[in-house]
């Protein structure tokens, strides 16, 4: 699966090979430290913040939330870029 | 507004539903999705907590298009939470308001199955809801049902991840292989030798499917114009 910024992409298949070693080696396991793949998650984030901002994604949007509060019954706000 | 709810059983224990579920895409019944990334992801008091950006191209009958555009990449918003001593995954996702008109919300649930906990239950809701087009309650009918065709295409996707983990696994220990990255490479290069000749199967049923909403356009549009 690409990432959403292709340059993004080959950071995204490692961490994400990571992860999945994570998932079920440690964190099903009972291991919920998630140091183990720390370092190339940073990288790899760094990345998508950038990704975002060149496709004019906007954070907050992103951040909010919606189902579960008020906002899950309201049209949602009409954006100034399409 | 339209609410739509699924219900349905995995004969697989939800460890490995939970781990195939973050390898879902790619896979050949949802083509549509073309990128994901990882946005926030981190532990608190033993749950798993991940927020992601899930970008779609979305196709539109044609009648629609004036309105929306051809085929335009949407964005949706994926928050989840995995909880490994309760055996609960949950995901909520909602789409960006860069699909202006349209709202989709949608909740997806796996718990060990109640009467059998060797199963894994899956449990869907998705709200629809278009505003300030014509015919939005078409539309809403139209989502709903993209939506439940689409989560027919999850769940075939998920039997479909776990299908190739465990063939893969089977394989690779009879070849005596050692270590994890040889193990994790091979499974990828399978994967993505099966999802080529599935998405050609694929593409030709999306033509099929297409036309199909043509005729639907044109029937309407026919009975529009004998009323009128």
């Amino acid at each position: 699966m690409n990432s959403i910024g292709e340059e993004c992409t080959e950071l995204k298949k490692k961490y994400d090979d990571c992860f999945n070693s994570w998932f079920s080696e440690r964190f099903l396991k009972g291991d919920h430290d998630d140091s183990m793949c720390a370092g190339i998650f940073k990288v790899y984030q760094e990345c998508v913040k950038k990704a975002m901002k060149q496709q004019s994604i906007d954070f907050k949007e992103v951040d909010k939330d919606v189902l579960g509060t008020d906002n899950e019954f309201k049209v949602p706000p009409s954006e100034s870029s399409s | 507004m339209k609410i739509w709810t699924s219900e349905h059983t995995f004969n697989h224990p939800w460890e490995t539903v939970a781990q195939a579920a973050w390898r879902k895409y790619p896979n050949p019944m949802n083509p549509a999705v073309v990128g994901i990334d990882v946005v926030d992801r981190k532990v608190v008091d033993g749950i798993l907590h991940t927020h992601r950006l899930v970008s779609s191209k979305w196709f539109f009958p044609r009648w629609a298009q004036a309105l929306i555009g051809t085929a335009k990449i949407c964005y949706a918003s994926e928050k989840s939470e995995v909880n490994p001593n309760e055996r609960e995954m949950t995901l909520k996702t909602s789409n960006l308001t860069f699909c202006r008109y349209i709202a989709v919300d949608e909740t997806v649930k796996y718990t060990p199955h109640p009467s059998d906990p060797a199963k894994t239950l899956l449990t869907q809701e998705a709200v629809v809801t278009v505003q300030g087009v014509p015919l939005s309650s078409y539309m809403e009918d139209l989502l709903t049902n993209k939506i439940s065709l689409n989560a027919g295409k999850g769940r075939q996707a998920i039997e479909w991840v776990i299908g190739k983990l465990d063939s893969e696994i089977k394989e690779l220990a009879n070849t005596a292989c050692k270590s994890t990255d040889e193990l994790l490479s091979q499974t990828k290069k399978s994967l993505d030798d099966i999802t080529i000749t599935a998405r050609r199967s694929m593409d030709d049923i999306s033509t099929k499917a297409k036309r199909s909403l043509d005729d639907i356009e044109k029937f309407r549009k026919s009975n529009a114009n004998q009323r009128s």
